[in-house]
């Protein structure tokens, strides 16, 4: 691994647990420097997927914190850092697209890490329409081939 | 004399077997594992479902990966919980899941069953205390 890679994935896994406890707020600027791309990526079985359970598509909140979880089949759930065949951890995108699938995914608001296996967290948003996708990334944090993406629900925060 | 060394020698296994226990590490205070579905009382007509496992407070790791605060889930079906202290059986009635699935196929024939999570460390015991989900009751029909 090259050490810009290394150094990446370090500072990813410092920022990991963070997203449990404090929501769609935390994040670490730091960690979405560009890291070096993969040719090949960890490989995912085809009949993988990963979903998002709840909330559902069009869901209307009536509150700005509320819980997601998350839902694989066919699939595992290791920690950030632990290769191992068929597993990977959660990544929530949040009003944003699909990050590039050939290098670690971004670590900010719209990019919430749960390399510590987490499958639900809180999140909390502000008043409006927005969406949510998971993507599943493998150990350092880079989607699988074919990437692990749940169905882009959308939802709307009274 | 051979007695007393089998005595010796189930002695030192006890003991490991209590090393071992001591060894798993308490999770966060307020961790639970959950059945997110079915729902207790449900009844499922065909006896087959997805049972999917919802775990609050920590992380999933697959059996044999010790990392702090994560498990791997078992299910217990139409059975109590396993002896703590102890690595979970691996039967019919104990089902593991340390490839670390949150999700997992169940097919059970006709009558009443109860359903339970138990979260296991890298060596499939229970933590200290430890992470049980409440035991539901599903009905596969005649």
């Amino acid at each position: 691994m090259p050490a810009t890679r290394w150094l990446t994935s370090i500072a990813i896994g410092a920022a990991v647990t963070l997203p449990l406890l404090t929501g769609a707020h935390a994040q670490v600027k730091e960690a979405t420097a560009p890291a070096a791309t993969r040719a090949t990526r960890t490989p995912a079985p085809a009949d993988a997927y990963v979903y998002i359970g709840w909330p559902n598509d069009g869901e209307v909140l009536h509150r700005r914190r509320f819980k997601i979880w998350f839902g694989t089949r066919n699939f595992g759930v290791a920690p950030a850092g632990v290769t191992k065949a068929n597993t990977g951890h959660h990544h929530l995108l949040i009003d944003t697209g699909l990050p590039p699938l050939d290098e670690p995914i971004p670590n900010d608001k719209n990019h919430l890490h749960f390399g510590a296996g987490q499958t639900e967290t809180y999140i909390e948003l502000p008043p409006g329409t927005h969406t949510l996708q998971l993507i599943m990334g493998d150990a350092d944090h880079v989607p699988h081939d074919p990437p692990l993406v749940s169905k882009k629900i959308t939802i709307r925060v009274q | 004399m051979n007695r007393f060394c089998c005595i010796v020698a189930a002695s030192a296994l006890i003991g490991l077997a209590a090393n071992s226990a001591t060894s798993a590490e308490p999770l966060p205070e307020g961790t639970h594992a959950y059945i997110i579905w079915p729902m207790d009382g449900a009844t499922i007509p065909s006896g087959k479902f997805w049972l999917r496992m919802g775990l609050s407070g920590a992380g999933i790791a697959p059996a044999g990966i010790n990392r702090p605060n994560t498990g791997h889930h078992h299910v217990v079906i139409d059975a109590d919980l396993p002896p703590p202290g102890e690595p979970i059986p691996n039967d019919k009635k104990h089902l593991h899941f340390g490839a670390g699935q949150t999700e997992a196929r169940i097919e059970l024939p006709p009558g009443r069953h109860t359903i339970q999570l138990v979260l296991g460390d890298a060596d499939h015991i229970p933590q200290n205390p430890p992470i049980v989900s409440k035991k539901i009751t599903v009905i596969v029909p005649q």
